[in-house]
């Protein structure tokens, strides 16, 4: 195959990607989207979501088996009381423990006498526009220590998710830029647009603090 | 509806080329923030030598983010105050460029300046404008022209985005060619997207 024949196959098959990868994501890029607009606009009435939550604090009963570390034992609480979610903020000492379970819009925080085998659950439930919120920003990071990595599969599931839209996205600026490239004599406005959008960029990225 | 074809492409065309790099600070900071404990080993942030100093006539008097900006200027350093802490003895804030991050202690009994300068790099610096301006700290948030200008400009890349999903599918739509092929990605995407957020919000 000659080199003009490949770079053809290229651009065409980059083309084809640009659309259908494009396509693939429409959803996700108007969720992250528009949940990017809810959280920069907090005053926006109707998507306010903290007044409007929900809270439910129970009384629960918890049979703990003498000898579990603290992975089982939290496990063991989470089993019982028949919850799942990502699991933060945990504080144990040898008569308690005290930890909180959240999944997009819904937050439990725990606290569980050990050596009674009873407990509070108190919960918070957000409506639609929380749970967008939530959604946007919910990757199990942990801001005391970058390196814990997230403990509930579906985080890790939806984790993946926003790494592969992220190159999804790059790829589609990459591809844009190729596309654009072949038919720049048509399109010659092109090359100011470009450089405007990085010089702009490129100003808040590395300028701003020399 | 074809007579709007060329003008949609065109528009399409020059939007896509200018917001791309907004586009990249917005992805490369996703995979930043996902993935922080391997930056950190990687590309760890440089704590720069500690600044003592000292200041007269702070005007404590004043609100918070007033005597914040008061000590900034005095100090000769720029940046947006993300948040400001302050008790009887002492007030401390950030101060945040992208990609470097200044915290400043001050004594209110002496006027004591102690300063701490973390260089965090370009890639947290990506993670900072994604945040911005954010949910937090809504009263103080924008005190300098850069961050209400990034404020608009976050906001005009989304609205553009928007426009450009939207006129991605308008466009396709008249390709024969990729229609099939189209229909699959959007089904699939769609069953996907729709599965997620059934497994993980229930």
């Amino acid at each position: 195959m000659s080199y003009k024949t490949l770079i053809k196959k290229l651009t065409y098959s980059n083309r084809r990607l640009h659309i259908h990868i494009g396509l693939f994501l429409v959803l996700f890029i108007w969720l992250f989207s528009f949940s990017g607009l809810l959280l920069n606009h907090g005053n926006w009435k109707f998507a306010s979501f903290w007044d409007e939550r929900k809270e439910k604090r129970t009384e629960i009963t918890v049979s703990i088996p003498a000898g579990l570390d603290s992975i089982q034992l939290l496990k063991t609480i989470l089993s019982q009381l028949k919850i799942a979610g990502e699991v933060n903020n945990v504080k144990m000492t040898t008569d308690s423990v005290d930890f909180s379970v959240a999944y997009p819009g819904h937050v439990s925080n725990i606290h569980a006498d050990l050596k009674k085998g009873t407990g509070i659950q108190k919960e918070l439930s957000y409506n639609v526009w929380g749970k967008l919120r939530t959604l946007h920003t919910f990757n199990g990071a942990n801001r005391d220590n970058a390196d814990v990595e997230p403990n509930w599969l579906l985080t890790r599931v939806w984790r993946f998710s926003m790494d592969a839209i992220a190159a999804g996205l790059i790829f589609l600026s990459v591809s844009s830029w190729i596309m654009w490239y072949k038919i720049r004599q048509n399109y010659s406005w092109g090359y100011l647009v470009l450089i405007a959008g990085f010089v702009l960029a490129g100003w808040f990225v590395y300028l701003l603090k020399l | 509806m074809k007579k709007y074809y060329p003008p949609v492409r065109t528009l399409h065309l020059y939007i896509g080329l200018f917001v791309s790099p907004f586009v990249l600070i917005f992805s490369i900071s996703v995979l930043v923030l996902n993935h922080a404990g391997y930056l950190n080993s990687v590309m760890p942030v440089k704590r720069l030598p500690v600044i003592k100093s000292h200041l007269d006539k702070i005007p404590y008097d004043a609100s918070d983010l007033q005597t914040a900006k008061a000590i900034t200027q005095k100090l000769g350093i720029n940046g947006e105050i993300d948040f400001i802490s302050q008790n009887d003895d002492h007030i401390s804030f950030p101060v945040t460029l992208p990609g470097e991050r200044t915290k400043i202690e001050v004594n209110k009994h002496t006027n004591d300046v102690l300063i701490t300068r973390d260089e965090e790099g370009v890639f947290r610096a990506t993670n900072y404008l994604h945040k911005m301006p954010g949910p937090h700290n809504t009263t103080i948030r924008g005190n300098t022209v850069f961050m209400k200008t990034w404020r608009l400009l976050a906001d005009m890349v989304v609205y553009l985005l928007l426009f450009l999903s939207a006129s991605g599918i308008f466009l396709w739509y008249f390709l024969k060619a990729e229609r099939k092929l189209g229909w699959l990605a959007i089904i699939s995407g769609a069953i996907i997207f729709t599965g997620l957020l059934l497994f993980i919000i229930g």
